[in-house]
């Protein structure tokens, strides 16, 4: 193990790890942009400049693995002249974009303008002007004027998705990002490279002025868009003004960006998984609870479902079709609920489009199936129910509507519990509203058999709540034994005791990166 | 003084195999691969002090000696001619191509013989089609008479030989953009380790050598390295040299003479003095215009790479050019400026940004816009160039400008106060 | 994309290790054939090489010499680098666009001729001088190059 040190302090790191990944590794930041964990090194920002004593140059960190008995120093006189040097460089062509430019706030310009520059710019010659705001694809605009040509959009094009689609075109002063003319940047998850580009040239279309985002509240939690759960963060806007008021729904998501877990999802997230929150937004929400197609008080609601479920389930002839995008709490709620009602036949809702991909995608769009499988054990399918049940509990998200119109023929009653209001719930003889994917605490088990920590984001729309209370609820209602959750972490505790694939799990323990099974 | 390199440019037929081998061509080649090992050729040219001609000046030989010894059948041996003759007031190269093509091919062929190399690519600049021409009927020759291709002479190693056209970009004479280039990449230099002999083009161990370079290769094996010795200023500066003459002169051209030519005498002898008998020295660039410039009264030197050294500037390229008098100095460093900020390849930030920076305020001083600050600006923004770029594109604009401001201050000065020209210079220079 | 261009693509690929490495090489050919490159060809090359169009693209815009549209028939290029401009390529290329009426980076109506700027062609001791298609032409003057525009088709 190479011992080196750096900026006086001496450490141990593995052999070629690189200057800068030592730094970094100890939290010593050397400023950089190409450079990218997730991608080859380029090295052309020249931004990681460092002093290694005995050497005639400045070397860049990012490329230059440690040696033994290698002394470095970060930040000496030179190295901050050359860094002075490069924002200086970085800045004469740069648009003065900030006050309209997206990524103001989370800029390393900005940043690294104001920690490293001089402050005041010695160019008065004209800058360069090249296109702005252009089309390159479903989700990605481009700015060419805002680029820095760190090139770490080109290598994702090439060496994750395989795609290619961006590259250099012009040579000197006039490399510019582009596009093959008539082409697109539409590979299933072009929308990294915004999350890559260190500056405003690359953004999305979807979040374009929507916000600042130092209004954004984040939230690390999981994305429902299919098993594999890439780790993420939900960014809900806030906007902070005198004007707010209810009607507005500032509350609301405003993007969903990747969280790094080596594990399960590297540094990247899908398209799909990255608009999701916008098909939740789109969707109509069910806010109030509803009896026979009437608004009632939940309470009510409440009330008329319990009597039914509990009817249905004393004769045998309650059935339940749940979400696998269900949390492991929820499901697990109505196992319980059901059974102290007197039992259901469970069946899980199978979502399977396309294929698993190279990359992310999974052909499984159950984000909790495996969970579903673990908490409720084998379920039947779907179509196996219908023939047995005189009423059947729909629950979980229908983005995808159930076909309900066919159980409605066939004389079933249907009590849903979802966020939407879909076929399902305009079918239902009740339909009680609950939180939808951001909105409440649980867990998901992902394909890999990885539990990991769903976070609520924001407070439910209207009358939802989660699907464990509403269970809950229903119990009390009923008059059976009751569950006396009041949070999901409590429902967990219940979960661990209770099925063993499960046990000794807690918020806590499943952390962050969450936890393989 | 003996013709080396140039001993067939000028003879009837010249270019021709027959011509070629008339005057002992090719008996190098045998000698090498018929009678010596291949580390015994690399001993050879490392002991004749042979130093690269392209610019840089490293010994040859060493170059040679850093390739593995043994040929992994995975990663063949690539030896590459710098054919790309771009440096601005350099046309050696071209020269030797366009009139002495078997000198070239021959002298690749017995380095890589030298390196154990399975094909020799020879990349030309684009722009050079006639030579492309010529050194491609060449290949045909040496391929026909066995020279080139399987079992050559009959030695059980086998080479084949390939022209490769560039396509007009100055970068791809940066030895690692030649190789992005020939791999079919926009010509962006490469970050070192790996060097080439440990991973060049394709992955595989590579040497990269100038034109002029390889030309020399068949004399030291056909007369020896002791021989070679006895040419130039030994022990560093060894060997025939071509200098390349223009500017101001009244006869420019290529011109052979030994290393060590002192510059009087190329300029004033060989060049036949000054054009205009009224107008005196008054600036020399001595090795390319990526070189720091050399005022009239520094101009008593060697044209050797140590001698050039000592007085802070380089042989480089051994592209003198000649500015007399009438030269507006502020003009002529505008225009060596463009050059680097057209050729920039525009990989790294100093360089991309920083030659166009230096050009806009050289321009600006040029047309009488200049403003007092720019004179230290010049000179700041090019200390930020250099030392902090991939390649030594960002050097090579960056110190003819320090050169030019810090010489011929007083010059970009008058510009600021009086926005022209000192009287008798001129920035547009005529045609005859 | 003819057969016969079609053949020579295939034997230039056989020269290289890695089809990519002919691009340069089949670039040229492409010009060659229609005097520039266009789209279509840089898709096929792209396709042919297994490269991504915005490779071939890439390529296209970074060497100076391959054109994306066609220039004059005579495609007049200037040196003016340091030794041409010491020995007058600025009075050279003015004359220049008075005689053929357009300016430097322009063609004229006819499409007989177009003219640019470039740097240094390697011709040093010659100057001043341009390159006219392939051929280079050396140490000249206005007079020279009046008479060679006139014998020009």
């Amino acid at each position: 193990m190479p011992k080196v040190v750096i900026d006086g302090r001496e450490m141990d790191v593995a052999p070629g790890t690189t200057i800068l990944q030592a730094a970094l590794a100890r939290g010593n930041e050397i400023p950089h942009y190409c450079y990218h964990p997730g991608l080859s090194i380029a090295g052309n920002c020249r931004m990681c400049l460092v002093e290694v004593e005995k050497q005639p140059k400045l070397v860049i960190g990012c490329y230059t693995p440690v040696a033994e008995g290698m002394v470095v120093h970060t930040a000496s006189a030179k190295v901050q002249t050359a860094r002075a040097a490069m924002m200086e460089f970085f800045l004469i062509n740069h648009p003065l974009d900030c006050p309209i430019c997206d990524q103001a706030g989370e800029c390393r310009l900005q940043e690294y303008a104001v920690e490293y520059g001089d402050g005041k710019s010695r160019y008065t010659e004209p800058k360069l002007a090249l296109a702005k705001a252009v089309d390159i694809g479903p989700h990605v605009l481009l700015d060419q004027e805002r680029c820095i040509q760190c090139s770490r959009c080109i290598r994702f094009c090439d060496e994750v998705t395989r795609t290619g689609e961006l590259g250099f075109f012009q040579r000197g002063e006039r490399t510019q990002i582009g596009i093959f003319p008539g082409k697109r940047l539409d590979n299933a998850y072009s929308g990294n490279v915004v999350d890559i580009c260190p500056v405003g040239a690359l953004t999305l279309k979807e979040f374009r002025f929507k916000t600042r985002v130092w209004y954004l509240k984040n939230t690390p939690t999981i994305c429902a868009g299919c098993a594999r759960g890439c780790n993420v963060v939900v960014g809900v806007g806030q906007q902070q003004t005198m004007m707010t008021t209810r009607g507005q729904q500032d509350d609301r998501v405003k993007r969903i960006v990747p969280r790094v877990n080596e594990e399960v999802n590297g540094h990247w997230i899908c398209d799909e998984g990255r608009m999701s929150y916008r098909r939740e937004q789109e969707a109509v929400r069910l806010t109030d609870a509803r009896v026979g197609g009437d608004g009632v008080p939940y309470d009510d609601a409440v009330a008329a479902a319990a009597t039914r479920l509990h009817a249905a389930a004393s004769q045998g002839r309650l059935g339940a079709i749940v979400s696998p995008r269900l949390t492991c709490e929820d499901l697990f709620a109505w196992k319980a609920v059901l059974a102290s009602l007197g039992g259901a036949s469970f069946a899980v809702r199978e979502i399977v489009r396309g294929e698993d991909d190279a990359l992310l995608i999974r052909a499984d769009k159950g984000a909790n199936s495996r969970g579903a499988e673990w908490v409720l054990g084998a379920a039947g399918r779907e179509a196996e129910i219908a023939g047995k049940v005189s009423t059947v509990l729909v629950a979980g998200d229908t983005l995808d509507p159930a076909d309900t119109a066919t159980l409605a023929r066939a004389g079933v009653e249907v009590i849903f519990v979802g966020p939407f209001v879909s076929g399902a719930a305009e079918n239902a003889a009740v339909a009680i509203p609950s939180a939808s994917w951001s909105e409440a605490d649980g867990t998901y088990v992902n394909f890999q058999g990885r539990v990991q920590r769903v976070r609520r984001c924001h407070l439910p729309l209207g009358e939802a709540r989660p699907g464990w209370r509403v269970a809950a609820d229903l119990a009390q209602a009923a008059g059976v034994r009751a569950p006396s959750w009041t949070s999901a972490e409590e429902v967990l505790a219940d979960l661990a005791a209770a099925v063993p694939a499960f046990a000794g799990l807690d918020p806590e323990s499943v952390g962050l990166l969450g936890v393989g099974r | 003084m003996e013709r080396i390199l140039t001993r067939n440019v000028d003879r009837e037929g010249a270019g021709t195999l027959a011509v070629y081998e008339s005057s002992g061509g090719y008996q190098a080649l045998r000698r090498a691969v018929t009678t010596m090992t291949p580390g015994a050729v690399v001993e050879e040219v490392k002991k004749s002090g042979l130093r690269g001609r392209g610019g840089a000046g490293f010994p040859c030989g060493l170059k040679w000696s850093f390739m593995p010894k043994e040929v992994d059948p995975k990663r063949p041996h690539y030896f590459l001619i710098n054919a790309d003759e771009s440096e601005p007031g350099t046309f050696k190269d071209r020269l030797l191509m366009e009139r002495d093509p078997h000198l070239v091919l021959e002298g690749s062929l017995i380095g890589a013989y030298a390196i154990r190399a399975k094909a020799v690519y020879i990349y030309i600049r684009g722009e050079f089609v006639f030579a492309t021409g010529v050194l491609e009927r060449a290949v045909a020759e040496a391929y026909a008479k066995g020279y080139a291709g399987a079992n050559i002479l009959g030695s059980g190693w086998s080479c084949d030989l390939i022209v490769h056209r560039g396509a007009g970009a100055y970068i791809c004479g940066e030895e690692t953009a030649l190789m992005s280039s020939l791999e079919g990449n926009r010509g962006y230099p490469r970050l070192k380790p790996p060097f080439p002999a440990a991973s060049g083009v394709w992955g595989c161990p590579t040497t990269i050598n100038n034109v002029e370079t390889v030309a020399n290769v068949p004399f030291i094996i056909e007369r020896g390295a002791d021989w070679y010795l006895t040419l130039g200023k030994p022990p560093k500066n060894t060997g025939p040299k071509l200098y390349c003459l223009s500017g101001h002169v009244k006869r420019p051209g290529v011109y052979e003479a030994p290393l060590g030519l002192p510059m009087s005498e190329l300029i004033y002898e060989l060049g036949g003095g000054m054009l205009h008998a009224d107008r005196p020295l008054k600036a020399v660039i001595p090795g390319g215009s990526s070189v720091p410039v050399l005022r009239a009264d520094e101009c008593e030197v060697d044209l050797d790479f140590d001698a050039l050294a000592a007085k802070g500037t380089m042989l480089g390229s051994a592209g003198i050019m000649v500015m007399d008098s009438s030269t507006c100095m502020v003009a002529a460093m505008a225009r060596i400026a463009h050059f680097y900020h057209h050729e920039s390849c525009g990989q790294c930030t100093p360089c991309r940004e920083g030659c166009g920076w230096l050009e806009s305020v050289l321009n600006r001083i040029e047309n009488g816009a200049g403003r007092q600050a720019d004179l230290d600006l010049l000179i700041s923004v090019s200390n930020n160039i250099i030392g902090n770029t991939i390649c030594a594109l960002g050097d090579a604009a960056a110190m003819p400008a320090i050169s030019f401001v810090t010489k011929f201050r007083d010059e970009f000065q008058h510009h600021v106060e009086h926005k022209s020209c000192y009287e008798g210079t001129m920035a547009l220079q005529g045609v005859r | 994309m003819t057969a016969e261009l079609e053949a020579r693509v295939d034997a230039i690929v056989a020269r290289y290790p890695q089809p990519k490495a002919a691009l340069l090489p089949v670039l040229w050919e492409a010009q060659r054939a229609r005097g520039f490159v266009d789209l279509e060809a840089e898709e096929w090359i792209a396709r042919r090489l297994g490269v991504s169009a915005s490779h071939v693209h890439g390529c296209v815009t970074f060497y100076t010499m391959y054109k994306q549209k066609p220039s004059g028939r005579h495609h007049v290029q200037v040196c003016t680098t340091l030794s041409c401009m010491l020995r007058g390529s600025d009075e050279l290329l003015a004359h220049l666009e008075r005689k053929l009426g357009i300016r430097e980076g322009e063609t004229t109506p006819d499409g007989k001729f177009s003219l640019v700027r470039v740097e240094c062609l390697g011709s040093c001791g010659t100057a001043p001088m341009f390159q006219l298609n392939d051929d280079y032409h050396e140490n000249l003057t206005l007079e020279k190059v009046d008479r060679l525009l006139e014998s020009l088709p």
